[in-house]
């Protein structure tokens, strides 16, 4: 198995099966962040699809020495709040199912769907920072260097974003944030 | 040094939940929970929510996106190196060292054109660089990251 190191050398040298590579291994996680700002899965295609095209013009300045996500991470992060700025709202997928969370055997089907909805209520860069910390666990600091913001501004972030959440969830009677 | 009040309070402790040491201490935080209700119940309410959020997973995916991604990709890497960049400015800096001297011949009055010959020339520079000389670069640095 290539890694990712040897890969973008192979790419720089005109390989683009190596870019194949690094598409396949980072192409679910991304997608699954780009839902997460946009808030349904087809300009999350978009999106991805457009970063990895920018991530493949970009190789010349990746720093080898790091890890490749995170790098690839602002590229995909530019492209999402790109897209987002040319949408006046999110448009949420209509499916049945859910985009963002996993159903999970202890939670019932409703209540995921509920959450979800009400993540996918908050504004894009909430949604993004509580999904970062509670579904993908970034600490503060890996948080602050993804995001590019200092860690205290992170913290406020975060806090504010829970109580946005917390509010949604009361208003839509979600079992234990409502009548409190 | 940070003034404690509700707001900061109920911030530091949820940021200490989290694992972040934030400007008010451990005894600042838990001296205000004691006399303060609101504060309890808020960071209950915001405990349960982390809580739930953590028992949360990322749905996972199958899509995938390289049919489309290779069709866009071009031939071959950007071939647009730093060392370009760098000759290219070398150019225009000889370039307005030479105008300069021609401006300074005595008695030669060349017009208000003439006047805006470097302007035009840096523009053209930039244009031709793809770079915006007035913008504040926020992109594709990471300083420091070692992280997934």
């Amino acid at each position: 198995m290539m890694d990712d190191q040897a890969a973008i050398e192979r790419c720089k040298a005109g390989d683009k099966e190596a870019f194949r590579h690094i598409v396949e291994h980072y192409q679910r996680e991304a997608i699954g962040h780009a839902i997460a700002i946009l808030g349904n899965r087809e300009d999350a295609m978009d999106a991805v699809q457009e970063a990895f095209i920018d991530c493949f013009q970009a190789l010349d300045r990746v720093d080898l020495t790091r890890r490749f996500y995170p790098w690839f991470y602002v590229i995909l992060r530019n492209r999402c709040y790109k897209l987002a700025s040319r949408r006046n709202k999110r448009e949420m997928s209509s499916s049945d199912e859910t985009e963002i969370l996993a159903p999970a055997a202890s939670v019932q089907p409703e209540e995921t769907m509920l959450l979800e909805h009400a993540m996918l209520e908050l504004p894009a860069e909430d949604c993004e920072l509580i999904t970062l910390r509670h579904l993908d666990g970034l600490s503060y600091q890996e948080l602050a260097e993804r995001l590019e913001v200092p860690q205290g501004t992170i913290m406020s972030r975060l806090h504010h974003a829970r109580k946005r959440l917390r509010d949604k969830l009361a208003r839509l009677s979600f079992n234990g944030f409502s009548g409190d | 040094m940070t003034k404690v009040d509700c707001e900061s309070v109920c911030r530091s402790a949820m940021a200490s939940e989290d694992g972040y040491v934030s400007d008010l201490s451990a005894e600042q935080v838990e001296a205000h929970l004691a006399e303060c209700s609101n504060c309890r119940t808020e960071v209950r309410q915001l405990r349960t929510l982390a809580n739930l959020l953590d028992g949360q997973k990322r749905r996972p995916r199958t899509e995938s996106v390289w049919e489309h991604v290779e069709q866009h990709l071009p031939e071959a890497l950007p071939t647009w190196s730093g060392s370009r960049v760098w000759r290219a400015f070398v150019v225009l800096g000889l370039f307005l060292f030479g105008y300069r001297f021609v401006e300074m011949i005595p008695d030669r009055h060349f017009g208000i054109l003439f006047k805006l010959v470097p302007i035009l020339l840096v523009i053209a520079a930039f244009s031709y660089l793809r770079e915006n000389p007035f913008k504040i670069n926020s992109q594709l640095t990471l300083e420091g990251s070692e992280t997934k």
